[in-house]
């Protein structure tokens, strides 16, 4: 028997030795804990992020002594009460919420064309040239992309300098609500088209070509046709953009120059400028609740989408 | 109460019928490679023709382009006498059955029939009944509400019909949508291809490779392969006079015997030469006969060779071989005999026998007699 064993290709020796120390360790009839096994890494993620949650609820609760810097050992509802009463919070709330609802909108309208072109051309070159240019700036991180738009649209920036060659006198580009959204914009974009390309893919050509040749013209065969068929992506494409347009940071942080921040750069301040963490913990409780309030209507509205993987609600 | 099918127009009528499709010089150019060259044909209105031909030959490629999915390199295709090279699909009046039905899985069955009225802007009021009256047409009659991942193979088929017939459309196209389906569901769809065609004698253009199929619906038959047409005529004509060694072989079960021409008559009567052996035949194409000393094979269909275990049996017969049974196989209504021949340097020849009335039977290795009239072989370059 040994002798006919050598007679096995070398890999398949190798994968016969592994398969024994595996039995050793992890014998066959433990074989229906092996799926919970693999599941264990990623509860313990989860776990520990529920942990950090239910230690940020504590926080929450627990108003700081301005005079003596301590947290109150009583739990209080005082600054849940602040961050609706403070106006200062009611404008960041509003202008992330109004903010993440535009981006959402702008870069769907956007990915979709993208998406379309990329997953329909005939051209294997195109095809490329499109991905690549979509993971191209994956590579860049967000804070260095943000700072190459400041270098960009500042005062003495390509823009402005291209702007005065035709006689414009130079504009204020940057550290404003617009330039915070283009930012946002460009950093979803790539999200968007990676979340609708698969469900476009999904759509066989061949539907489109019966809606012409049923008397659709491209408007009508893409709204009776290629929409209602690509909603999963759509709703998973609007899903990521806008939850992690609501929670950034970064972009306008840099691109907002201070006087443009979202609830993220809110939290930010309590947690490392005021050391208030117990109101910087209500406001990251609260953007959580909000978040997930958006997604669940989503959700409710418009099904999982693309998100709920598995069986697609046609 | 409902209004009656639009007035079916003969579908026996004759090539003398007004013109519905001229195809005309038309050649595709795929980077160099001709997927289609210089086919040009006529299509009276209400008939049905089928393009055959294997995969590769242009068929579809044809098909698109009278739809408008392509635009032909060269050449012209007129509908109704109209030049359509610049109209796009949805502007042609022109129903397709898709190779995989193309039905809008977001819709029900009679959301998919409703469609194409629904972009031609007919008035919304008339919709509803003459969906269910094209579902009816489709024995689909209840079923509008049904998704269509809930229909059977066979019912999505006849909502793809419904759907490419409901606007009442100047022509039918159907691109091998059959190819799918198992034999006996493709057996029944193919008479009700040809029932609903009769009954609303619509002009129909079907592509397929079953040469089956196309015998069984067509008044019509273009034969293609590599992108050339290589014969057009009805289905009975296509199958007993094939123009060429192509159609000869690619319908039918037929044996080639390879030979040199010996002498060609005025009457098309001709005889090739093979060693010692002598076979007397027709001539195949009239249009471009052989002439003496060509290389040239005869053509004779399984069918029309007779096997008998002694000559005698064989004594009405033209032409006589002896051969060495090497298989047998049954196939239910008839059994295949394959023989090799000493005359023809044991090439083996291929013969049904379903003479149901006849219980004798041949074992491989058994020497037999097999015949044929010299009618029946046609003689091709």
């Amino acid at each position: 028997m040994r002798a006919a064993r050598t007679a096995y290709p070398l890999k398949w020796r190798i994968m016969d030795a592994l398969e024994g120390v595996a039995a050793a360790i992890w014998p066959a009839r433990f074989g229906r804990a092996t799926p919970y096994l693999m599941l264990l890494p990623a509860v313990l993620l989860v776990g520990l992020l529920v942990l950090g949650l239910i230690q940020i609820a504590d926080a929450s609760l627990r108003t700081l002594d301005t005079t003596t810097f301590q947290f109150s050992d009583d739990y209080s509802i005082a600054n849940f009460r602040r961050a609706l009463t403070e106006p200062l919070f009611l404008v960041v709330a509003q202008r992330s919420l109004v903010a993440a609802l535009i981006v959402t909108a702008v870069t769907l309208v956007f990915a979709f064309p993208y998406a379309y072109l990329m997953v329909r051309t005939r051209s294997p070159g195109l095809r490329k040239f499109l991905l690549i240019a979509l993971f191209l700036p994956f590579f860049i991180g967000q804070v260095v992309r943000a700072y190459g738009w400041l270098i960009i649209l500042g005062n003495q920036g390509m823009v402005n300098e291209a702007l005065g060659l035709v006689g414009v006198a130079p504009m204020r580009l940057i550290y404003n609500y617009p330039a915070v959204l283009f930012g946002l914009v460009q950093y979803m974009l790539p999200f968007a088209v990676l979340m609708l390309a698969p469900a476009l893919t999904a759509i066989p050509e061949e539907l489109e070509a019966a809606a012409g040749s049923l008397g659709a013209n491209w408007v009508r065969t893409f709204i009776h046709v290629v929409l209602p068929l690509a909603r999963p992506g759509f709703i998973g494409a609007g899903v990521v953009v806008l939850t992690l347009s609501l929670t950034d940071f970064a972009v306008p942080a840099i691109l907002g120059g201070g006087s443009q921040d979202f609830i993220a750069n809110a939290i930010y301040d309590q947690f490392f400028r005021t050391s208030d963490q117990g109101l910087g913990a209500m406001l990251a409780l609260m953007l959580v609740a909000l978040g997930s309030i958006l997604v669940g209507l989503v959700f409710a509205l418009f099904g999982a989408g693309t998100l709920a993987m598995g069986r697609s609600r046609v | 109460m409902q209004e009656p099918f639009r007035a079916a127009a003969s579908h026996v009528a004759e090539g003398d019928g007004e013109i519905a499709v001229t195809v005309r010089n038309v050649g595709m150019d795929f980077d160099g490679v001709q997927a289609v060259k210089n086919a040009s044909f006529d299509l009276p209105k209400g008939r049905f023709l089928t393009i055959l031909g294997p995969s590769g030959s242009g068929k579809t490629t044809l098909l698109r382009m009278i739809a408008g999915f392509q635009t032909p390199s060269s050449g012209e295709i007129f509908i109704n006498g109209e030049a359509v090279s610049a109209v796009p699909p949805h502007k042609r009046s022109i129903g397709m059955v898709f190779q995989r039905l193309a039905l809008f899985p977001h819709m029900t069955a009679a959301e998919n029939v409703a469609f194409p009225l629904k972009m031609r802007r007919r008035d919304a009021r008339t919709i509803p009944d003459r969906v269910e009256r094209y579902l009816a047409l489709v024995r689909l009659g209840g079923y509008g509400g049904r998704r269509i991942h809930e229909l059977s193979g066979g019912q999505q088929q006849r909502v793809a019909i419904a759907r490419a017939l409901v606007f009442e459309p100047d022509l039918l196209l159907l691109d091998e949508p059959l190819a799918a389906l198992d034999r006996k569901l493709r057996e029944e769809m193919q008479l009700e291809f040809r029932r609903i065609q009769r009954e609303l004698g619509v002009t129909t253009i079907n592509v397929t490779h079953d040469q089956r199929e196309a015998l069984v619906v067509s008044d019509d038959i273009v034969v293609m392969d590599q992108g050339e047409i290589q014969q057009k005529a009805r289905p009975i004509h296509t199958y007993r006079q094939p123009r060429n060694a192509f159609v000869a072989n690619f319908i039918g079960v037929t044996n080639f015997i390879a030979g040199t021409v010996r002498d060609v008559s005025e009457a098309g009567d001709v005889s090739i030469v093979r060693g010692d052996l002598m076979l007397a035949g027709k001539v195949g194409d009239p249009v471009n006969p052989p002439a003496e000393g060509d290389k040239a094979s005869g053509a004779i269909r399984a069918e029309q060779i007779r096997l008998a275990g002694d000559a005698a049996q064989l004594s009405t017969l033209d032409c006589v071989l002896t051969g060495t049974v090497t298989d047998t196989i049954f196939e239910g209504e008839r059994m295949v005999y394959e023989v090799a021949c000493a005359a023809i340097g044991d090439e083996v020849i291929r013969v049904f026998d379903h003479d149901p009335a006849a219980h004798t039977q041949f074992d491989i290795g058994q020497s037999v007699f097999l015949g044929w009239n010299a009618r029946d072989m046609l003689v091709f370059r």
